[in-house]
């Protein structure tokens, strides 16, 4: 199955793995991505808050503070490169007390140092000016305009596919269980056979830990820290322009999340969250009673503040439509851990790539490839292609686009997820597309069918079905997201009826 | 875009569209079009192939693909046309579709529109239950599509949350295909279904229905391994000391159904808030002109029958609008949910309307024994009707003769104190 040699292994396909795949891509390289679930940007990089960070509240010196301030500035060009959505909407922490306005004032000073576009401290009358009715009790607050909310599993997925496009290899379900050095290089030794590589990638988020300390003597350890989010349905966002936070001064969990948070997503629902808490098991994305409560209570008491709250007056509980739970990459070291191990040379780490770690990776990648491609004088790859092929969806389509479309290709005049306007053309593609679909969840996370009002009721049907055809499998064999989780198992008479 | 000017446009091809369409076209509707997005007519009724449909409209007991071939059988025999496999992607106030199908987008100017877009299940994300997110958590209402129209079960070890009327269906149909249904859970002290349900689904079947319980947690990295149940108290909320596990694949949810009006707010209607459907007027006609709506769009309905008459009424006014639209101009009063009263339809009755008698509908917001459903204008009770018992899971009915109505009233249920 997988080709025995390569000049470089990347472990991990979320955010991190993605970047590097894409970055060494410009080389002339033979790469492999190795992801151990069914899917790309399964863990962390898919379950977060969405927001490209300004770096204000990074800690000034620190290599989060250095890559969140140059990653956000990347993110313009880059999405426009990839045809991801984002949106530069700013954020605004609000203060409602002189503590708060305090905190807000050394953040200030902080962004500054840090390198951070156009922070501004705001009194109620500017910030009033800026964002709307926020409620009596705000006095002011911080805005950092540079600030955005990308599409996080849109952003990992056309990195994929873009370094897929040029010539980077993905190899899905495939753990890796054992690195060895072998010569020059290593030995990885996975689910689905064993390969040579000169270098070896460590992205492999929560598990990181376990990777680096096959192979190095530096051992480092990673906590899964846990945040939650619950979303609301798109009817809220005419009311939500800027993510809106609380001054991170009175968080009930002690310090460890940005603090809770009001974030119109770039496809129009809203996120609110999120809490935060270590956890011991790597797999234990499981949403609870007291996160759902902690963040419904937070939005309930603090709703008064915020300036939706004019338009819709109190928490609208009712509009929830789905709550998820994400697994944070905690180093112990409290700051990235990045590049090649002083005690084995060739592997490079990526790790503890936890909050700002979604703005943070694209120029992390950058400069750990440059710097790689340097050190081991490897040249640019000629063929390399630096826009990606890429079919706009159905649903960002303007009306003109939308009967060109259909005029090409009658999928397009087939709605499979009316909530979300998705076509048959656009699951077709989702399924045909370099680093393809082969799940219902794959499906979902490259088109939003499913990620609606009602969450897959009426498409999940016909995505099954539409899997089964394409990919040659019987209608019991498509699962929702791997082995295992078989969506319609049993075929009509497989049981002993009554 | 090619453009149409037809006279009624019908969004929706199940039980209301139907029923809607062959009464316009009766009280003499030129170009009546039914407008499907699936690529058969007869909306959920496909998928129920159980019986118990049509005991009120068509005086037999006829399972759900029955009731849905009679409606084709007639519509075939007039002209209404009725295209699937279409969408409509856009409506405006001024009764503009944008209707899409695999041949083109093409835009319909109706001079009168009717929503019947029927409704969906409340998904599980509604409920933030918590827990992980793996295979084998389903709506009972898919669940049903793809046992009856693709032949697949989604498990053989089922909880069903909710005591809604497909999962109480489906809780039979489970049993019948040889699956093991362990329980039903309902957070109410009484079941949200029909009486009938639970007695020819759970009770004939020794399914246990455990009221005042609901699941807290869900099990299962890949797929459902099982789900723990707890007592809810007096405000809902679990009793942790009553939490226990139960083993199974699959969690079913049948915890409510949701007016499907995407389409109705597109075009600037307000949704109410018991319904889920915009506010109309005794013809069924909405906010804005000529914009009609009906069915399990505009109220969810306990029987299909109710859809099939309630439709019926809004194609013939419908059909009365395309032909001339006068009676906008009438004296109006507005009805209001009373104590004990739940989403009357409709909201609004036009005074002087020709039909003698206005019925209206609701749902009662709790369990009642004996009871008066009463109409109040003022302090001047107008309307009393004796009932033996009220439940959340079946709509209430009540006639009021148009005469003596003058002014705003309000509906009301009172225990009778025997």
């Amino acid at each position: 199955m997988i080709v025995d040699m390569y000049d470089a292994v990347i472990i991990g396909a979320g955010i991190s793995g993605a970047a590097i795949a894409n970055a060494l891509a410009r080389y002339q390289l033979r790469v492999a991505v190795f992801e151990k679930a069914s899917d790309i940007c399964g863990g962390a990089s898919r379950s977060n808050s969405a927001t490209v960070h300004s770096g204000h509240d990074a800690t000034y010196g620190s290599l989060k503070a250095h890559y969140n301030v140059l990653g956000n500035a990347m993110y313009d060009k880059l999405c426009d490169d990839l045809s991801v959505p984002f949106s530069r909407n700013g954020m605004i922490l609000f203060a409602t007390s002189e503590a708060d306005k305090n905190e807000i004032v050394r953040l200030k000073q902080n962004a500054d140092q840090n390198g951070v576009p156009g922070v501004q401290v705001l009194n109620r009358a500017s910030l009033l000016a800026l964002e709307g009715s926020f409620g009596e009790e705000v006095i002011g607050g911080l805005y950092a305009p540079s600030s955005g909310q990308v599409c996080p599993y849109s952003l990992v997925i056309a990195l994929c596919e873009h370094a897929a496009e040029n010539g980077v290899s993905f190899f899905l379900n495939t753990a890796v269980l054992r690195l060895e050095k072998q010569g020059e290089g290593y030995l990885v030794h996975t689910a689905r056979g064993s390969v040579q590589t000169r270098f070896v990638f460590n992205c492999a988020g929560v598990y990181a830990d376990e990777i680096n300390n096959m192979i190095s003597g530096n051992h480092f350890h990673i906590t899964p820290r846990k945040g939650e989010h619950l979303i609301l349905d798109k009817k809220l966002a005419p009311y939500v322009k800027a993510t809106i936070s609380q001054t991170p001064l009175d968080l009930p969990s002690g310090g460890h999340t940005k603090g809770m948070g009001i974030m119109p997503s770039v496809d129009g629902t809203i996120i609110l969250g999120c809490n935060s808490c270590d956890v011991v098991d790597k797999e234990d994305t499981a949403t609870s009673e007291e996160g759902i409560s902690q963040i419904i209570r937070f939005f309930e008491e603090n709703w008064r503040h915020l300036p939706i709250h004019s338009a819709v007056p109190s928490f609208p509980r009712h509009l929830i439509i789905s709550a998820f739970a994400g697994l944070r990459p905690h180093p112990d070291t409290d700051d990235f851990i990045i590049g090649e191990a002083a005690d084995a040379p060739g592997f490079y780490n990526m790790a503890g790539i936890e909050s700002p770690g979604l703005t943070a990776a694209p120029a992390i990648a950058q400069e750990l490839a440059n710097a790689f491609a340097q050190q081991h004088h490897i040249p640019v790859s000629e063929a390399y292609c630096p826009t990606r092929t890429y079919k706009k969806a159905f649903r960002n389509m303007t009306a003109e686009e939308r009967e060109q479309a259909l005029a090409s290709d009658p999928n397009y005049g087939h709605i499979v997820c009316r909530c979300e306007q998705v076509t048959r053309a656009d699951v077709l593609q989702a399924i045909h597309s370099p680093v393809g679909a082969r799940t219902v969840n794959a499906v979902k996370m490259r088109t939003r069918a499913g990620m609606g009002r009602c969450q897959g009721g009426f498409c999940c049907p016909e995505v099954v079905e539409l899997l089964s055809k394409e990919l040659g499998i019987p209608m019991s064999e498509v699962t929702l997201n791997g082995a295992g989780s078989e969506v319609i198992p049993y075929e009509i008479g497989s049981f002993e009826t009554v | 875009m090619k453009k149409e000017c037809i006279d009624i446009a019908i969004i929706g091809g199940g039980c209301a569209g139907l029923s809607a369409a062959l009464s316009a076209k009766q009280a003499g509707a030129a170009r009546v079009v039914v407008f499907e997005r699936a690529p058969e007519l007869g909306g959920v009724l496909r998928q129920c192939i159980h019986n118990g449909f049509g005991i009120h409209r068509f005086g037999e007991d006829l399972t759900g693909t029955q009731y849905a071939r009679h409606l084709v059988d007639q519509i075939r025999e007039t002209d209404v046309q009725c295209l699937t496999s279409t969408i409509v992607l856009d409506l405006s106030a001024e009764r503009v579709l944008t209707v899409m199908n695999e041949d083109g987008i093409t835009e319909y100017s109706a001079k009168a529109v009717i929503l019947a877009t029927g409704c969906r299940e409340r998904p599980r994300g509604a409920l933030a239950i918590p827990g992980t997110r793996p295979a084998g958590i389903v709506n009972a209402g898919t669940a049903q599509r793809y046992l009856n129209l693709e032949g697949y079960l989604v498990g053989k070890r089922v909880v069903i949350l909710g005591s809604g009327d497909i999962g109480l269906i489906m809780a039979r149909q489970f049993v019948l295909e040889g699956a093991h249904v362990i329980a039903v859970a309902e957070r109410l002290p009484y079941s949200s279904g029909l009486m009938r349900n639970i007695v020819q689904c759970l009770d004939d079947f020794d399914i246990p229905i455990y009221y005042r319980s609901t699941v807290t947690r869900i099990v299962g990295e890949n797929r459902v391994e099982g789900v723990y149940l707890s007592e809810v108290d007096a405000c809902n909320c679990p009793i942790p000391a009553t939490e226990r596990f139960i083993e199974c694949d699959t969690l079913l949810l049948s915890v409510g159904l949701i007016p499907e009006n995407e389409l109705a707010s597109q075009a600037g209607l307000a949704l109410l808030p018991f319904t889920g459907g915009p506010a109309v007027d005794d013809s069924f006609q909405t906010g804005l002109d000529g914009i009609f709506c009906c069915g399990n769009a505009l109220h969810v309905h306990d029987l299909v029958d109710f859809v099939s008459i309630e439709s019926e009424i809004a194609g013939r006014m419908a059909a009365q609008y395309t032909l001339a639209p006068t009676h906008r101009d009438c004296e109006v009063v507005h009805v209001h949910d009373g104590p004990g009263v739940r989403g009357i339809v409709p909201q609004i009755i036009r005074r002087n309307a020709a039909e003698a008698q206005v019925t209206l509908q609701f749902r009662p917001d709790t369990r009642y024994g004996a009871c008066y459903i009463e109409v109040y204008e003022g302090e001047n009770r107008i309307v009393r009707a004796k009932r033996a018992v009220l439940t959340p899971g079946e709509m209430v009915e009540i006639k009021i003769p148009r005469a003596k109505i003058h002014a705003d009233i309000t509906v009301k249920v009172t225990t009778v104190f025997t």
